[in-house]
């Protein structure tokens, strides 16, 4: 038959991620200096947010040769006054693909720091330069690396390291990229504009190549709850999570090598003297409740080899056999394999099984999921027809795909914990949208918690019409995770929802002058492309988001119509000034009188006191 | 002298009259005119009542014969903004024909649409100063005549008829209408004229100029002892007050002689029953008058030459099936065989047979057959 060899070549996630760079936004030079900006403002805010840092961001683009047409090299810096990066982490934090510390289940901007490292890796590709990463953890020593990255080995290379003495905390990510600013220009500017919208606690500056300066300085003082890491939500979980997560919990039998043996003696507080196997049980049973979970382990083993140290350093653990209730184990002396019964009755053997097999299935449900208690855990493992004492070490495949099915499809789960989400709050959001727009009216709500596949989700949303706003609307400004979304708006279920409002309903018609800003806050959104630039129509937030937008449309056809009747009353006000003395002057003549009727008393009853737009007092809802 | 004193007690008690009549009309301005001026007054905003004059409120009455408006009526207020422009335009209307009264002028529909910008008064057009003046004649119940409004004239009248004018200027002067051959404009002058006598004993109302000339070349007013009136189409309600005077003053009995087709036919009805546009009006009806031709039956009859019904002929015969005038005697036998026709001829068929043939053979049957009708 054929005689062709396939070639299998394993490649390294940099090597990878750099021939499929228009996956992550790094598509042509235009989306690459705009993804780049993001990226490392998103990673600043984030890294302030995480420590509860006001953030000062500065953001300097700098053509390298000015007069060159675009596209063309472009320096861009970002600088933050967050925490730093500690020295020794730094070459891989920026010299590695897939290395992050944001693997917990909470809302970022971001989701593993990927992103950073792409940026990187596109400028170095692009201008063959090194990243300039400066970093002062205590804000009195900075350290400052130039880094490249190995991209084969997925390896940093350290060009350069030097230290210097300052006064500020923070980090500097300077990078060198092809970029095409003439276009991506509009977008930046945009994004930095919406971006301090959002992050009313931040002051951001972006220094342009063209020598302009934009400067957004913080009108909040507080910054909001930060949030928490938790566990998962049972509804939020597949086979793998779970595979992984049986890992996490069971336990390996520790070598017992000399290093170890030293450990149990000392955890044990037994001098060299008194090594007898019978003097190690008893202090290990006075001591138990004060032995880490490896020295434990080791007691146990012992308690059935019925060996002192001496002896135990001859020996090597090769299986055990729990349901045999038997311990295999090398002997050196004898150069054989022998074996000892386990007395299942002993409390060392169930130490040993935990070890082995791994939890029981409620004690697992209930220690590494959210929100579930002993009781759900028993009714979950009838649901799912798994005994609860089951052991997690133990399940079959096929068992974990039915654990799996099953939890998604209990029902009796309680709603994810919100307490990972960090919604920005209905005030700041409001004092930024009145901020930014000067409008006559503003209100804002923010949804309660809710969930889509096991993963929690907040929504907020402001609306606000008149004054500054210009006409034309309604313009839509879309956030997920306090991230502005700019591009392929056309998709996004954001733009369905407000699409598919009448808004004539709502009193508003025409051309009118209001902007709608919503955010969705969840531990994943659900992007509908890797460039993170447009929200998926899942059903619940869809739900979340048209209840939320009814709820202002509603605050603002009130807000409305108060403005069409004073508006009208106006208009009247004006109608009656020009006719009623004329129906005077025509009366006076018919009726044959001199003087003309006084009407004044009319006009004066029927003027508008105010002339001034309607402005309507503060609409905050709280639930 | 002797007949000159009792010409002048007759011209005084004629412009007695004639005064008295504009007194009655400055009094009802000046009331209405009072009571708004007192609303103002008092702080209030003024408003009246209106006859409505929706079709809803169109009624046929049978005793009248002629469509009257029903009793709903609608307010009009200055404190409503939505009508606060056109109860402005009433009230300067009012003021306008106010003064034309008491000045004895006349002025056209026209006049009267251009008049209202010297006081700031916007009309978007004449048909909305045309509406305005419904409504002052719906509020007053009087013609616009009687407020010295009128439309274009385009009909004429010729015959054996004196009369004696009472508008200024001419007050006392008389005049045979059988002077001049093409027949005399019915406007304003004429219409307010005192009818002082006649040797005819019929009026005939013809629908076109064309046949009117050649009834006063063949002598018709001479030969058929009667006064000639051109309508010019639908009469003007000048022409038809002028009728109905004719009419009632005069006892003379009134003939309308139309075109062969479905508006002839609607001409010779509006003669003597009115239109539903001038519901709100009466005495502009001549309910004797009787309409001698030329019929639908007269096509087949008198072999005349046709032209075939437009669509719109077609449609107007539907419409008129279901007025409540058209309903029995010859309207309904008429429409019905135009209808079966769907051809329609003109006065000006009779001339296939010679030029006088209408005059001399069409007309005298015509006559004749009036007198049973």
């Amino acid at each position: 038959m054929s005689s062709i060899k396939e070639k299998f070549n394993q490649i390294s996630p940099s090597e990878f991620f750099y021939s499929n760079r228009d996956l992550a936004g790094f598509s042509n030079p235009t989306r690459s200096l705009y993804t780049a900006v993001r990226e490392f403002v998103e990673n600043a805010l984030d890294a302030c947010d995480q420590k509860g840092i006001l953030p000062d961001v500065h953001l300097t683009i700098k053509a390298v040769e000015p007069e060159k047409p675009d596209p063309k090299p472009y320096i861009l810096t970002v600088k933050d006054n967050g925490p730093g990066i500690d020295a020794e982490h730094i070459p891989l934090a920026f010299g590695t693909v897939l290395y992050g510390s944001k693997f917990g289940l909470k809302q970022a901007r971001g989701m593993f720091g990927l992103g950073a490292t792409m940026a990187i890796l596109y400028g170095q590709i692009t201008t063959n330069k090194p990243v300039i990463v400066k970093s002062s953890i205590d804000g009195e020593i900075q350290n400052q690396f130039e880094i490249l990255l190995d991209i084969q080995k997925n390896k940093p290379v350290i060009v350069k390291h030097t230290t210097k003495e300052v006064s500020k905390k923070g980090l500097s990510v300077s990078i060198c990229l092809e970029g095409d600013y003439s276009k991506a220009g509009n977008k930046i500017r945009d994004y930095v504009y919406e971006t301090s919208l959002i992050t009313p606690y931040a002051s951001i500056t972006f220094d342009d190549p063209k020598g302009q300066k934009f400067s957004h300085s913080r009108f909040v003082k507080e910054i909001p709850p930060p949030p928490t890491i938790i566990k998962p939500h049972p509804h939020g979980i597949d086979v793998e999570r779970i595979r992984r997560m049986i890992v996490e919990s069971q336990f390996e039998i520790p070598t017992i090598d000399d290093a170890m043996i030293e450990k149990v003696r000392k955890d044990l507080g037994l001098s060299i003297k008194n090594l007898s196997f019978t003097s190690i049980m008893d202090k290990a049973k006075k001591k138990w409740k004060t032995l880490s979970r490896q020295v434990r382990v080791v007691i146990a083993l012992m308690s059935f080899l019925k060996m002192d140290f001496e002896k135990l350093n001859k020996i090597k653990i090769e299986d055990l056999d729990i349901p045999n209730k038997k311990l295999f184990y090398w002997d050196f002396g004898d150069s054989q394999s022998k074996s000892v019964d386990m007395d299942p009755e002993s409390q060392y053997y169930k130490q040993l099984t935990n070890t082995v097999q791994g939890e029981p299935l409620t004690t697992f449900l209930t220690k590494r999921f959210q929100r579930i208690g002993p009781t759900t855990a028993v009714k979950f493992a009838e649901f799912a027809n798994l005994k609860p004492e089951r052991r997690m070490g133990t399940l079959s495949n096929q068992e974990l795909v039915q654990l799996s099915d099953s939890l998604q499809k209990f029902e009796d789960f309680m709603a994810p914990d919100s307490s990972c989400l960090a919604p920005l709050g209905e005030e700041p959001l409001e004092k930024g949208i009145k901020k930014f727009f000067n409008p006559d009216f503003t209100a804002v709500v923010q949804r309660p918690a809710s969930a889509y596949s096991g993963f929690p989700f907040i929504i907020e949303m402001g609306i606000a019409y008149g004054g500054e706003i210009k006409s034309g609307g309604p313009h839509v400004y879309r956030y997920a995770n306090r991230i502005p979304l700019l591009y392929d708006e056309g998709s996004d279920v954001v733009l369905k929802v407000v699409n598919d409002t009448d808004w004539g309903r709502y009193k508003v018609k025409g051309d009118p002058p209001f902007i709608i800003v919503s955010h969705i806050c969840s531990t994943r959104i659900p992007y509908k492309t890797a460039g993170k630039e447009n929200v998926a129509d899942r059903q619940e937030i869809e739900r979340e988001l048209r209840l939320g937008l009814q709820f202002l449309s509603r605050k603002l056809a009130a807000y409305m119509s108060k403005r069409g009747q004073a508006d009208m009353a106006k208009k009247r006000a004006n109608l009656y000034a020009k006719y009623i003395p004329l129906i005077a002057e025509f009366c006076t003549e018919l009726a044959g009188k001199k003087k003309e009727p006084n009407y004044k008393k009319i006009l004066e009853d029927n003027a508008v006191e105010s002339k001034k737009p309607v402005k309507e007092e503060k609409v905050i809802e709280n639930k | 002298m002797k007949t000159s004193k009792k010409e002048q007690t007759r011209i005084k008690e004629r412009s007695k009259k004639a005064d008295e009549k504009q007194k009655n009309i400055l009094e009802m301005l000046k009331s209405h005119g009072a009571k708004i001026y007192d609303d103002l007054d008092n702080g209030q905003f003024p408003k009246f009542s209106i006859p409505s004059r929706s079709v809803s409120n169109i009624v046929y009455d049978k005793k009248l014969r002629q469509y009257i408006l029903g009793n709903n009526a609608a307010v009009r207020s200055s404190r409503n903004s939505a009508q606060l422009r056109s109860f402005t335009q009433l009230m300067w209307l009012a003021f306008f024909a106010n003064r034309l009264t008491h000045e004895k002028k006349s002025s056209t529909l026209r006049d009267v649409y251009y008049s209202s910008q010297a006081f700031a008064i916007e009309f978007d057009d004449q048909s909305e100063s045309d509406n305005i003046i419904v409504d002052l004649e719906a509020v007053t119940s009087k013609p616009r005549e009687d407020f010295h409004i009128f439309p274009e004239e385009r009909s004429s009248i010729f015959g054996d008829l004196n009369i004696e004018y009472t508008i200024p200027g001419y007050e006392g002067k008389t005049m045979n209408l059988s002077n001049h051959p093409d027949g005399y404009s019915i406007g304003p002058s004429l219409t307010t004229a005192e009818l002082v006598d006649t040797s005819a004993e019929i009026v005939i109302a013809i629908e076109k100029g064309g046949l009117f000339t050649r009834f006063v070349e063949e002598q018709i007013d001479k030969k058929f002892k009667s006064i000639i009136i051109n309508t010019g189409g639908q009469a003007p309600r000048s022409t038809r007050t002028l009728l109905k005077r004719l009419h009632d003053e005069m006892k003379l009995p009134v003939i309308v002689l139309t075109d062969g087709d479905v508006y002839g036919e609607h001409i010779a009805m509006v003669i003597k029953s009115g239109s539903a546009n001038a519901a709100h009006l009466r005495e502009l009806t001549v309910p004797d008058a009787k309409w001698v031709g030329v019929w639908a039956t007269d096509i087949e009859k008198y072999k005349l030459p046709t032209i075939p019904m437009t669509e719109s002929d077609i449609k107007r015969c539907y419409d008129l099936q279901k007025d409540p005038r058209y309903q029995d005697g010859i309207w309904k036998k008429e429409l019905d065989v135009f209808l079966r026709l769907k051809r329609k001829a003109e006065l000006e068929a009779f001339s296939k047979y010679g030029l006088t043939n209408i005059t001399d053979k069409y007309l005298p049957q015509k006559l004749e057959l009036a007198k049973s009708l």
